[in-house]
């Protein structure tokens, strides 16, 4: 059977621990350690940015010294010193390096052992037919690479770092940057919004099928640093665009803290998808290590019959707090989340969504898997809200939990507030374990006991793996087994 | 809350010293600590979709005794025994204790404090604001002890009438012990006039190895109460509580169980329906904790809400470390009669051991037309079938009353909401 066969390979191929947790060896640029308005000020004149942007940091530092740290999420963590984080790092380089050739090779290197092409030429000599995928590289606080731009410029797409694009197109940043996640949104928004070193800017003009998948790659490597990067990605009307993320860091016995801000803005029948998967460092097995990966993901449906679609598979970081959402405020806008989390060890991760449903004839689905092992926790928490304006909306949720030691948990927390009658909304949850008959009928047929529990995950992810691109789906289902290593017999 | 509403709570409290024997320094401790919590607000989890603004701004004096003795309705089937409450306090000549007495101890709570003095502690003191201002100003209430293998098959009424009751409010608190094996069938019922009184309610069980506990609330509050209730139940080794709370009047009422399985093989079922009328608000919370392996839970709520009506429901599950073969559902259905009708849901899982089985499952909607032409189709007309359909779509939650005379009434009384609250609107709207 191929599809065994498969599944065999790729747990075979697992060699054990993390493997994308080795250190680069680059000269660094560091701002001093610790937060005040000189880091804000000093982050900005690195970045040569223009007065409003200053202002806007300014104001988004000052909300965020008079707000409090959330704690309602299941997660516990050790206070937070947010002194002894250095909020910007970069690799020392001479000048902006105009092509790769000038990039530190020292940094090509690493991208390369993590299986990140940036050179164009090696993705065009790899198999006969594979797809581009453009990347932008960022590397603990800036973006050093950005691939496939020409390219990409000839159909019109804009698709670079957001230092960049701050200069480059300061319209269309200062349009959009904060109307959908705010200043003060929340507190690490607030952070990021004071913070932000790089991050990706994508623009797909009016009837622009982007070309190929575009894909940010994000890398801690510096000690005690922490990230914040910043995505914005606008679809423009009758646009589309498939956007991956991916991300690693180093072992490190200190907790590193991320915290990102993603916004979406579909415009009328734009459509944009969003594909993440988040492989930060987790921690050792004591719990010791790993990344606080503290994020606020948003798309605004704004124009009608626009669509965003969110997809993650999250295994890494120590402590996850995300909720990708959507803002569904044009007519007939389309909402997915689509997300498998898996804790092992010591991991917690509290993720879920939001669909605001706002506008009539709007419609969302999610379905979400979590699944625990070792003496983690996972729980689901969602929300969907249904505005008394919003006629004829839909809703269909899915949460299964699969419990794969007897020291884990697994909590779902859903939300529903619905204000129109019309609404059509369902919810089902479900909570177990692996039935000894399936691992029976697994054993019984020559797989060993941490195969088939492999196996029986990735049958239980199948709902959510085949909304991800190609070659992440493949990614993807062999992190899962990485992941959950060790966590059977 | 404004310092005058707690100091008035304060003074109030200090009137009562020594009405409760024993109970005293409960209330002191009470007291200090809700003048630390205050009356909870929506920025608290388990109260984000009740209100109670109007409770937090002004307090509410203690209920007395009416000018004139209230009417009492008639019993809803056959009863055992028929406890009567008047504006929070008993009321003997209109109670009737039948045959009770002779199988079981039931007895005003100032009388079995009085013999037992040690079993103060036996009484919940803790909880949220409200709770703890129920332990500060609880006058009265039943302890209800039926003892080890006695089975008393017809319900247990108890009856709570308030009346000219104007910004005034009951504290009451009822006390069940179910012996080992013992069986029986409780009936809280709540009626009232249109002045804008407060009931408080708190109900304890403790349902011991093999017993099982009825326990059914019809909550008909006059059209301007406020009514907060919460149950506190312990069930031990193949005991089995079945609860069906029914909240049908008041402006503004809250229904909360907590429910601990403490023992292997320990049952619990918890049922609701809720119907929200104009401008009503209707909210359910139920935390079943399931501590031992082999313990099961059940709950099924069905809410409809009308114009500017809110139903909401909140339904926890919890499963501690090592609760292996744990079996836990909920089921949650909102049917929304009117666009300015509102449903709000929350139904959580919290699971910390892996060879369990729970499940939840919720929707929100409005009447299916499909269903709606069907019967109209088959010269049924179009009242009756949107009162056949919401009667059924309530139905569900009445099948454990354990009472089939008990679930009966029940369902005439959801009919007569359905015809006199929505469906000769709607009709009228057509």
């Amino acid at each position: 059977m191929a599809g065994t066969q498969e599944t065999h390979d790729q747990v075979a191929e697992i060699t054990g621990d993390y493997k994308y947790g080795f250190v680069t060896d680059v000269d660094m640029d560091m701002a001093p350690k610790g937060l005040s308005e000189d880091i804000v000020r000093f982050i900005s004149a690195k970045k040569e940015e223009p007065e409003w942007l200053l202002d806007w940091r300014l104001k988004a530092y000052r909300a965020w010294l008079k707000m409090e740290e959330p704690d309602w999420a299941k997660v516990s963590y050790p206070k937070i010193d947010y002194n002894d984080i250095y909020y910007y790092a970069a690799p020392k380089s001479q000048d902006k390096p105009k092509s790769l050739d000038e990039v530190d090779p020292e940094l090509l290197r690493t991208y390369e052992k993590l299986g990140i092409p940036l050179a164009e030429q090696e993705v065009l000599a790899g198999v006969e037919g594979a797809r581009k995928i453009a990347v932008d590289a960022v590397f603990d606080s800036v973006s050093v690479a950005t691939t496939f731009r020409e390219e990409l410029k000839k159909a019109g797409v804009v698709f670079m770092s957001i230092s960049e694009a701050v200069h480059e197109h300061p319209e269309l940043v200062q349009k959009y940057l904060g109307t959908v996640v705010p200043q003060r949104d929340n507190y690490f928004a607030a952070l990021n919004c004071a913070v932000f070193s790089d991050g990706t800017f994508v623009y797909i003009p009016k009837g622009v099928r982007c070309p190929m998948e575009l894909s940010t790659y994000f890398r801690i490597n510096a000690e005690n640093t922490g990230q914040f990067e910043r995505t914005l990605i606008v679809a423009d009307e009758g646009s589309y665009v498939s956007y991956l993320e991916g991300c690693t860091a180093p072992m490190r016995d200190e907790n590193q803290l991320h915290a990102a801000v993603v916004e979406l803005v579909a415009l009328d029948d734009a459509e944009i998808k969003y594909s993440t998967v988040q492989n930060w460092y987790p921690g050792d097995k004591d719990g010791k290590g790993g990344i606080y990966n503290f994020v606020t993901k948003r798309a605004l449906c704004k124009g009608k019959n626009s669509k965003v679609s969110w997809t993650q598979v999250e295994t890494g970081s120590a402590v996850t707090w995300k909720y990708p959402s959507c803002v569904l405020a044009g007519e007939g806008s389309v909402g997915e989340f689509y997300s498998v989390a898996v804790t092992n060890n010591l991991q917690q991760a509290d993720t879920g969504t939001k669909m605001i449903h706002m506008a009539p004839g709007t419609r969302s689905t999610i379905i979400s898997k979590g699944i625990s092992a070792g003496r983690s926790q996972n729980s689901y928490r969602g929300l969907v809200k249904v505005l008394s304006g919003a006629e004829n909306v839909r809703n269909y949720t899915q949460c299964d939990s699969l419990l794969v030691s007897s020291e884990s948990g697994a909590h779902t927390v859903p939300y529903i507030e619905v204000k129109n009658p019309t609404a059509q909304i369902e919810h089902e949850a479900t909570t177990s374990k692996i039935s000894e008959d399936q691992m029976f009928y697994c054993r019984a047929r020559g797989l060993d006991e941490e195969e088939a529990v492999a196996m029986i995950v990735n049958g239980f992810c199948k709902e959510v793996m085949q909304h991800l691109p190609m070659e992440f789906a493949v990614e993807a289902q062999k992190l899962l087994g990485i992941s959950l290593e060790g966590s059977v017999g | 809350m404004p310092d005058t509403v707690i100091d008035s709570y304060k003074d109030q409290m200090e009137r009562l010293a020594g009405s409760l024997p024993g109970w005293d320094s409960a209330r002191a401790h009470a007291f200090d600590r809700l003048k630390n919590v205050g009356l909870p607000t929506t920025r608290s989890e388990d109260w984000r979709y009740s209100d109670i603004k109007s409770l937090r701004k002004v307090a509410f004096d203690p209920m007395q005794a009416p000018e004139a003795t209230p009417d009492v309705p008639a019993a809803l089937s056959d009863v055992a025994a028929r406890l009567v409450f008047i504006n929070g306090q008993y009321q003997e000549d209109l109670s009737d204790l039948g045959d009770l007495w002779q199988a079981a101890s039931v007895r005003p709570l100032a009388n079995h404090l009085m013999a037992n003095t040690d079993r103060v502690t036996e009484l919940n003191q803790g909880g949220d604001g409200v709770n703890l201002l129920n332990t500060a100003l609880m006058r009265d209430g039943f302890v209800l002890s039926i003892p080890a293998g006695v089975e008393i098959d017809d319900p247990v009424e108890i009856l709570h009438i308030s009346s000219g009751a104007n910004n005034a409010a009951a504290h009451i608190r009822h006390l069940v012990e179910m012996g080992e094996g013992a069986s029986a069938t409780v009936l809280e019922r709540f009626v009232g006039d249109d002045s804008s009184y407060w009931v408080n309610s708190f109900l304890q069980a403790r349902v011991t190895e093999g017993a099982t506990l009825n326990h059914i609330r019809l909550q008909e509050e006059g059209p301007n109460a406020t009514h907060t209730a919460t149950a506190v139940v312990s069930v031990g080794a193949g005991g089995n509580y079945h609860a069906t709370n029914i909240s049908l009047g008041g402006l503004l009422s809250r229904f909360e169980a907590r429910v601990r399985l403490l023992v292997d093989e320990a049952n619990a079922t918890v049922d609701g329906v809720a119907l929200a009328g104009t401008g009503e608000s209707h909210d359910m919370l139920v935390h079943v904790d399931h501590r031992m392996p082999n313990t099961t839970s059940d709950q099924i709520f069905r809410t409809v809400a009308d114009a500017r009506g809110k139903s909401s429901f909140q339904g926890k599950v919890t499963v501690a470390v090592g609760a292996q073969q744990v079996n836990a559902d909920q089921s949650f259905k909102a049917l929304l009669l009117d666009r300015t009708a509102e449903a709000n849901a929350k139904p959580e899982l919290e699971i910390f051991a892996d060879d369990v089985k729970c499940s939840h499952g919720a929707t929100v909607g409005e009447l299916d037309d499909k269903a709606l032409f069907y019967l109209t189709s088959r010269g049924i007309d179009p009242t009756t079938a949107r009162q056949m359909l919401v009667e059924a779509f309530t139905d569900d939650a009445f099948d454990r009353t354990g009472s089939e005379s008990l679930a009966e009434a029940i369902r005439s009384r959801v009919a007569n909401w359905m015809l006199g609250h929505t469906v000769k609107e709607k009709v009228a709207d057509d």
